[in-house]
């Protein structure tokens, strides 16, 4: 019952909340606050702002990098089963993945310190991030089976999922430590709701030719699924308080964990900009509400045996019994709840921007002005940039990367408006664009991707939207 | 500041316009089949001749055993249709009589198969059953719960084999579609 909820949980998340989470869109965008998160040593000019409660930054991506539901669902008369066959069981390689993230900002605000070069901020927002790899092997042993595959593996292995939902608390400092050089650093406290993890599977099935009988069946495993929380939920499903259980989990009653996001941004002249981040380099130990369950060991059968004489010593005997019980021994799947601790996954973030065209006056308070400047590069804002950026994320099956060239026009203080180009796994033709707009001190932001593939939705294999508002203040009189 | 309003406008009800989702059809669902075939060994039995030369010329050893692979609801509620596969091999001295019944909960004979074999030299026996449409029918194995299996010794309890290791063996596999879906 746990398991099969545990998978409804895990197919919720895969359909609803897809891919981590590359916010190309919102990186370095220096108007909106939010992209404080995504490099904390990002140019800042605000003197505060304050996200509207739940709604400062809203973000959601999911993505499928081997199938759409276009290519299964698609009324073009082919049969279903041979789009199923080709396209999926057989289609998909085990690096094809269902994945995807949300991220749900509870609350943000930031100031800038007493020390003018020094800007903080803070906040809470909920995260929901899974991913499961296409367990291509298995898929196969459940879409055709075994029959006349003698000698053919069916790679355990090949089950590879992990998944979790948190809170995260945070507080960052953004220092300009000089003209051309900002650095920042935000801590972070992870608040885990639940996790699952199953990434470190091995082992195989084969049917062979039997030594004694036709076929010997030989299952050797080597499997491990944990959970933390997942029994909690389990749980408050049954008592219909799944909102209570989130909230408490979240705020300190679930799994506790550290982590840290650093960045910077360095101007290698007056117009070209260099940036960088890392994000949650960090972990969470989970020792609460802990459930893991192993399948380890190894076992070949080749039928009911009945071997004479040996089989007249005790002629009552439980051949089949005895034969089932020999297998659960020799592969025992057992629980346990031993703590385990697991790192996030791990972001990083680079680009190179370069600002042209006529300069002008940035939004921020200083005794300066964008002929003379100031202490800082950005009180001098051009009407359009152009660059590069990499994203990488540690996943499990290794790291994946995105690459984006991207151009920025600002249209005054009014309005900026950031275009982009990402090729990565899922797709090599996305396009994405996002506009900040600021009408007085209410900041609103709304980003999309892959707008492409919105001539038809249902083909798209990956999807992200973020937007936002906040109340920003410049300080000035 | 309208100039850069309008280029918003611009955008979003071009992508207002332009986007749309191709005709879907998700009956299509209720068309998916999944029915995997499986195949395993079932039943495996060897009886050396030195074994039968211990009892009486003419006797029969018969014993039940209890086989519950095929009644658990996971195999039974799902079978379509299948086949059983025999080898049976005798290669000693004597003429043999082997027996394999399929019997219900209540111990009902629901079907049987029967082998007869000369004494050495003769050739493997293979033999395959069908169950489901195109042979018998699958209630046999979906309602089996144990097997009997027989042996009689139609020859003396003396004699023995020139080959190696005498004996007569019955092997057997099952090969069984399944309906997962559809």
């Amino acid at each position: 019952m746990i398991i099969k909820r545990f998978l409804v949980i895990t197919l919720f998340l895969a359909g609803i909340s897809m891919h981590a989470q590359n916010k190309q869109l919102l990186y370095d965008f220096n108007e909106v606050p939010q992209a404080l998160m995504i490099n904390p040593g990002m140019e800042t000019d605000f003197s505060w702002y304050a996200g509207i409660p739940a709604l400062s930054g809203i973000s959601f991506q999911a993505g499928s990098s081997g199938i759409s539901v276009n290519d299964i669902f698609a009324d073009d008369g082919l049969d279903i089963n041979d789009k199923v066959r080709d396209r999926a069981i057989y289609g998909m390689s085990v690096r094809d993945e269902l994945s995807g993230t949300y991220q749900l900002e509870i609350f943000s605000g930031g100031f800038r310190g007493k020390d003018p070069s020094v800007f903080y901020s803070f906040g809470l927002y909920n995260e929901g991030d899974a991913i499961g790899y296409w367990f291509r092997d298995y898929a196969i042993l459940g879409y055709d089976g075994n029959a006349d595959r003698l000698n053919e593996r069916f790679d355990l292995s090949h089950l590879k999922t992990r998944g979790e939902m948190l809170n995260v608390f945070h507080f960052g400092v953004n220092k300009q430590m000089s003209k051309d050089l900002i650095l920042g650093a935000r801590g972070k406290l992870y608040s885990s709701i639940f996790d699952f993890n199953s990434v470190h599977n091995d082992g195989y099935f084969v049917t062979t030719e039997g030594e004694n009988n036709i076929y010997a069946s030989t299952l050797n495993a080597d499997m491990e699924l944990r959970t933390s929380g997942v029994n909690a939920i389990d749980h408050a499903l049954d008592d219909d308080n799944v909102a209570a259980t989130i909230i408490e989990r979240g705020l300190f009653g679930g799994n506790l964990g550290l982590g840290v996001d650093l960045g910077f941004t360095y101007y290698l002249n007056a117009q070209t900009v260099v940036t960088g981040s890392l994000l949650d380099l960090g972990f969470i130990y989970h020792a609460n509400d802990v459930e893991n369950f192993t399948l380890q060991g190894e076992a070949t059968i080749e039928g009911m045996e009945i071997i004479l004489p040996d089989a007249l010593v005790d002629p009552n005997q439980d051949f089949w019994q005895n034969l089932v019980d020999d297998v659960e021994e020799f592969i025992p799947f057992e629980k346990e709840y031993s703590s385990y601790v697991t790192f996030r996954p791990t972001k990083l973030y680079g680009s190179i921007r370069y600002n042209f065209g006529e300069p002008m006056q940035g939004a921020a308070s200083c005794d300066c002005d964008y002929r003379t400047g100031g202490k800082s590069r950005n009180i001098i804002k051009y009407r359009n940039s152009i660059g590069g950026q990499l994203y990488m994320i540690n996943r499990p099956r290794g790291p994946q990367s995105a690459i984006t060239a991207f151009y920025q026009r600002r249209f005054g203080n009014f309005m900026t408006i950031k275009a982009t180009y990402t090729a990565d796994k899922f797709t090599f033709t996305n396009v994405g664009l996002g506009a900040s707009i600021q009408a007085g001190p209410v900041n609103f932001y709304l980003m999309a991707d892959n707008l492409l593939a919105y001539s038809n939705i249902a083909d798209s294999n990956y999807t992200s939207f973020q937007f936002g508002l906040n109340i920003i203040s410049w300080g000035k009189k | 500041m309208k100039k850069s309003g309008r280029y918003l406008y611009v955008v979003l009800a071009a992508m207002l316009l332009f986007s749309c989702v191709e005709e879907q059809d998700f009956n299509q669902y209720d068309d998916l089949s999944v029915t995997p075939t499986y195949e395993a060994s079932v039943l495996y039995l060897e009886v050396p001749e030195s074994a039968i030369n211990l009892l009486p010329s003419g006797y029969s050893y018969s014993q039940d055993f209890n086989f519950d692979a095929f009644s658990e609801d996971i195999f039974a509620d799902r079978v379509l249709e299948g086949v059983l596969t025999y080898y049976v091999e005798n290669t000693t001295s004597k003429p043999l009589e082997i027996e394999i019944e399929f019997l219900d909960e209540a111990g009902t004979v629901l079907d049987t198969e029967q082998f007869v074999l000369g004494p050495e030299p003769t050739a493997v026996l293979q033999r395959e059953i069908a169950y489901g449409p195109s042979g018998r029918s699958l209630n046999i194995i979906r309602n089996t719960s144990s097997i009997s299996v027989t042996a009689t010794n139609n020859g003396d309890n003396v004699s023995t084999s020139s080959q190696d290791d005498p004996m007569v063996t019955l092997k057997s596999s099952g090969k069984f579609t399944v309906r997962i879906k559809g």
